[in-house]
């Protein structure tokens, strides 16, 4: 059974690779690791649904499985939602496999035994385009392709998980809800803002433009000054706002793939030579603590 | 390591001065470590962009060859600007550049060539320490004894200060006080990549090997100070100096007299199209002969390079890079001839002499007074411009009697006959 | 004394990177750093192993070029340097980069546990723990936040998207760390003069017997041109600046 083999522990981005996968015209299995999951994506227009049952909580336990499973398949393609324990499964896969891999790739597409892939390095700096040959692994963040609909057949696989890696204990984490992907103004903030209660005149400035928060990672995972989802960049959101106001923000290309796509940015850095004033439309030169309140009197006028 | 073990010399600073000293130091065996706040050695130095060659061959025969240098300096020039005008005074000498001698000068970037050079005397042997930075020197019965770094401190014999200009070594060490700011002028510099064949084509030099080096007149609004230019392999060094103390009473910002120079009808078809890639600004020592501080070492304690002064300002070239390192090799000596660490910085005194660096300096002292002249800076470009604007215009009038001229122009422009002859004075003098 | 083993890369500095009008990328001027996270990982590795008792040590697979790092690494605490050495190691995919530090770990011997950074700053492909954890068979546990050993033991809290997940694992076993997880110090002037003394061990691929052939061909590599009208906005005060913006952006009519 050639074609592709999706999985993610998201099953609406698993429902996405599926459409990635059909839309290319190949056969499109979905790998699920309980009864619960193949519910999720049994209409997801895939050809078959295959659970693999075991007895392990953790799904990246079952990459040796997986990895067999795929041989015994003769798959030519296991195609990976980008979450972090999808990226984790499909690489310990791919290492089982001993085969190449593309990791959270921008675009795929099928030749003959054979997917050519785009992918940043650089942290966003440059495109790589990718020729993986044979069986592959490649994985793909959500958001890119349009689910389809369809029922598909669920077969159950008994296979043997992993044990060495034990749970013990699992609590979820709260997401705020903040939609940064639909924003139509942002306001992003740096670590140039020295002090927690600071972060007061960033809302007051959000506020008047009627905008969203977004920050760089230091700020959400270093300061905890704002929750993780908001943290923008190459391992955190991609935003496409009208308006992107950039504050405090060095400017690395890390983080400026995540604005890249706003329509106009405009920063505020008291080093001219930050490397943000080369990724802006309109940049001030000069102290947040000075500008921000500024900004925030001029746009009430 | 051990804790308690000792170093023949520490040295702090891996510019020229200390790589170079760091060098002769090891060749001859010393235990020697060299530390830099730098994350390499050279990565934020400053230079105008010109080192004669004499002082690394002295340094070790046929270094000149291999080092990380650009272009050979094969024509020099100078440009006079006033107003929109530039006269450009181009000057070759082919005896600079004979078969089988090294070239007289080349054109350098810091950054690959103090990492050469440090490199240089890591091979020799030396420990080469960098992105540390020393904080202060541990004293011990009136002699220095070690440096502090940090929660670190490591003891040496001696305390070799070639921590540049503004030396806070020299400062700890009660040799120098707070910068006397009529003593520095503050460098601009722009490094400007371009290919290198447009370089070439720009400077009309004949193949990649050759370069130009540029002192440029009149393009600092009076202040004291002038601009430099030096075609490197694959860019341009293009900068300023200036007089800080006459900056903060000007109306412009050193960036924005920067700016002008750049865009100067006589300089900008030189560096258009190029990309600056870099940016920096540094001091640089102004006062010659006067201002090396009256007492350069202690027990225990040197000073060579730019922290003990070593630089040269002619008007027509800096030299600094030349002295720091004839200044690290005298050092050197001193300490390895020393019987007693505090012989060191006596017998250094006399290797300077020997080395020619202290005579080379006497001999340069009078410029700082001819340099101290206003209207070289403003003035007199815009009159030497103003003389061959008139001897190039052709109209229907009769020209005017040429000394009419320029007696004209010279009132015109506020230079008397009785300012040249004070200058011609001071010159003489040199 | 086992080993716990900080894997780092020696990358080329994105910020020197340059991009040419037709978009080709200019990497001649770009300086080598250690990858930035990886000095995440580094630092992990000298807590972990003070706190059992361990040897830290660092692994590179690297070109020639990768013998500037080692003095680097050494000097943030590491007590010995295995460098798997190889020119292809520059352009390699994740696979034969993984081969290359499974080989380098099995010939070292005696290693407790692995570490890797999140993701390294060229590729940032973030795969390469899992693959050595596989490649050798053992257990790992990426996206570690926090992390403790005891005795055999390791526990260790993933931050994954939605939740944080505790597990745990007998050692051996393979790790990569958030970059949160820990701060990297900067070396002080001791540990950079010890670095220079400390042992560094080459291996080279030839004779650990590692495949250096991909199944990955790098097809294109372009640069992302940004179209952005960099201005930057003069004026004599702050006040004058900020309303100079808000006017532009009004007649953008993106307020
Ligand atoms: C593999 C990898 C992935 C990464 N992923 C991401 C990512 O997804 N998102 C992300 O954000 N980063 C990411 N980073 C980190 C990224 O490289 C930068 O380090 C980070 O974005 C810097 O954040 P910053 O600009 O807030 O902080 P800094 O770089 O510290 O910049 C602070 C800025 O504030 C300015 N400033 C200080 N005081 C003032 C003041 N009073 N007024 C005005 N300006 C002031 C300073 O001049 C400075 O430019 C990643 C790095 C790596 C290696
Ligand atoms: C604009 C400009 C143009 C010039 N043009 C020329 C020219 O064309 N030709 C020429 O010969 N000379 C020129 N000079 C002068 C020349 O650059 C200097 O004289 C020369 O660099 C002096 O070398 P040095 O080794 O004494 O000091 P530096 O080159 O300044 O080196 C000092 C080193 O010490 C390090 N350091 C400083 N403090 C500490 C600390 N606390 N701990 C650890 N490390 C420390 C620094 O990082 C640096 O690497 C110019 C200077 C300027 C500013
Ligand atoms: N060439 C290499 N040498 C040593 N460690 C590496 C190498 N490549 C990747 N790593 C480690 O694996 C991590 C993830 O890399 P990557 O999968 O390429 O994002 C890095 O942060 C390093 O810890």
């Amino acid at each position: 059974m050639a074609g592709v083999f999706v999985y993610s522990d998201k099953s609406g981005i698993a429902l996405e690779l599926v459409g990635c996968a059909k839309a290319a015209g190949k056969e499109a299995m979905v790998i699920v690791f309980s009864q619960e999951a193949a519910e999720e994506v049994k209409n997801s227009g895939a050809d078959r649904v295959f659970i693999l049952q075991g007895d392990n909580e953790v799904p990246e336990n079952y990459a040796q499985a997986v990895a067999d499973f795929l041989k015994e398949k003769s798959a030519e393609l296991f195609l990976v939602g980008a979450t972090a324990r999808g990226r984790d499964l499909a690489a310990r896969v791919a290492g089982y496999l001993d085969c190449p891999m593309a990791s959270d790739v921008s675009a795929i597409s099928f030749g003959d035994g054979k997917v050519t892939t785009e992918r940043m390095i650089y942290g966003g700096a440059v495109t790589q385009k990718e020729e993986l040959t044979g069986l592959s692994v490649v994985t793909v963040a959500g958001g890119k392709y349009a689910p389809i609909e369809g029922s598909a057949e669920v077969e159950t696989v008994t296979v043997t998980p992993d044990n060495r890696v034990q749970l013990v204990e699992r609590a979820p984490v709260e997401r705020k809800g903040v939609n940064l992907q639909a924003a139509d103004r942002v306001v992003c903030v740096g670590m140039g803002v020295e002090k927690e209660e600071d972060m007061q005149m960033i809302r007051d400035l959000a506020a008047v433009l009627n905008a969203e928060i977004g920050c760089t990672r230091g700020i959400a995972e270093e300061k905890h000054w704002l929750p993780p989802e908001q943290y923008i960049g190459i391992s955190g959101a991609v935003i496409k706002p009208q308006l992107c106001v950039s504050i405090g923000i060095s400017g690395q290309v890390q983080h400026t793939i995540g604005i890249r796509d706003s329509k106009v940015i405009v920063a505020v850095n008291n080093n001219e030579k930050a490397p943000i004033f080369k990724t802006c439309d309109y940049g001030i030169v000069g102290d947040l603590y000075e500008v921000v309140p500024l900004l925030i009197e001029e746009l009430k006028k | 390591m051990s804790e308690s073990e000792k170093f023949d010399a520490i040295i702090v600073g891996a510019g020229p001065a200390g790589a170079a000293c760091a060098y002769t130091l090891a060749r001859e065996g010393k235990e020697v470590l060299v530390i830099e706040r730098g994350d390499t050695p050279g990565s934020k130095n400053v230079t105008g962009g010109r080192i004669y060659t004499y002082a690394l061959e002295m340094l070790d025969q046929g270094l000149s060859e291999e080092a990380a240098l650009e272009r050979k300096v094969t024509r020099e020039q100078v440009m006079l600007l006033g107003g929109q005008r530039a006269i450009t005074i181009d000057f070759h000498d082919p005896s600079f550049n004979r078969d089988g001698h090294p070239p007289m000068s080349y054109t350098v970037l810091r950054a690959p060539f103090d990492e050469w050079l440090a490199g240089k005397a890591e091979e020799m042997g030396a420990m080469v320490a960098c992105g540390i930075r020393v904080d202060g020197l541990i004293e011990k019965d009136g002699k220095i004894t070690g440096v502090i770094a940090g929660e670190d401190e490591m003891y040496a014999d001696v305390v070799v200060a070639a921590d540049g200009v503004n030396s806070l070594l020299a400062q700890k060490a009660g040799l120098i006080g707070e910068i006397d700011f009529n003593t520095v002028g503050v460098g601009v510099k722009e490094v400007i990549e371009l290919p290198a064949s447009t370089i070439e084509e720009r400077f009309r030099l004949t193949n990649p090997e050759e370069g130009v080096a540029c002192m440029i007149l009149g393009c600092t609004e009076g202040i004291h100070g002038g601009g430099f230019l030096y075609t490197n392999k694959e860019s341009i060094s293009l900068g300023c100096v200036f007089m800080p103390g006459e900056v903060a009473r000007h109306k412009k910002s050193i960036q924005e007299i920067f700016q002008d120079l750049k865009m100067h009808p006589a300089v900008y078809p030189l560096i258009a199209g190029g990309e600056t890639v870099e940016y920096s600004g540094h001091l640089v020592g102004e006062a010659g002969y006067r201002g090396i501080p009256k007492q350069i070492y202690r027990e225990g304690f040197v000073m060579i390079g730019d922290a003990a002064g070593f630089v040269i300002n002619t008007g027509y070239s800096v030299r600094g890079m030349d002295l720091a390192i004839l200044s690290g090799i005298a050092a050197a000596r001193a300490i390895v001839n020393a019987s007693s660490p505090a012989e060191i910085g006596p017998l250094y005194m006399q290797e300077l002499e020997r080395i020619q660096l202290l005579p080379t300096m006497r001999a340069t002292d009078g410029y700082f007074d001819v340099l101290q002249t206003g209207w070289l800076y403003d003035r007199m470009p815009a009159l030497a411009t103003a003389v061959m604007a008139d001897l190039y215009s052709v109209d229907a009038q009769p020209p005017a009697k040429l000394s009419r001229g320029i007696r004209e122009q010279m009132k015109a422009h506020g230079i008397s006959v009785w300012d040249v002859i004070k200058l011609g004075f001071k010159g003489v003098k040199i | 004394m086992s080993k716990i083993v900080a894997c780092y890369k020696w990358v080329l500095d994105e910020s020197d990177i340059r991009i040419n009008s037709d978009l080709s990328v200019d990497f001649s001027k770009a300086k080598g750093k250690i990858s930035d996270y990886d000095r995440n990982a580094i630092e992990a590795a000298v807590k972990l192993a003070e706190a059992v008792g361990a040897k830290p040590v660092g692994l590179t697979f690297g070109s020639s070029k990768a013998r500037q790092s080692l003095k680097d690494a050494l000097s943030r605490g590491l007590e010995e340097a295995f460098w798997v050495k190889a020119e292809e190691a520059e352009n390699a995919d994740g696979a034969v980069t993984a081969r290359a530090l499974a080989a380098g770990i099995k010939a070292m011997g005696d290693v407790a546990l692995v570490i890797c950074a999140e993701g390294a700053s060229d590729t940032y492909a973030r795969q390469t723990a899992s693959r050595i954890g596989a490649l050798l068979d053992l257990p790992v546990v990426t996206s570690v936040l926090r992390v403790t050993v005891e005795g055999n033991t390791v526990t260790a809290v993933r931050k994954l998207d939605d939740c944080l997940e505790t597990v745990k694992f007998e050692l051996p076993g393979v790790i990569s760390v958030l970059p949160e997880a820990f701060q990297p110090t900067i070396p002080g002037l001791k540990a950079v003069m010890a670095a220079g003394k400390k042992p560094v061990t080459e291996y080279d691929c030839g004779s650990l017997g590692v495949n250096l052939v991909s199944a990955r061909k790098v097809m294109e590599v372009k640069a992302y041109a940004q179209e952005r009208r960099n201005i930057i906005i003069e004026g004599d005060n702050a006040a004058a600046k900020v309303a100079a913006v808000v006017s532009n952006l009004k007649k953008e009519g993106v307020l």
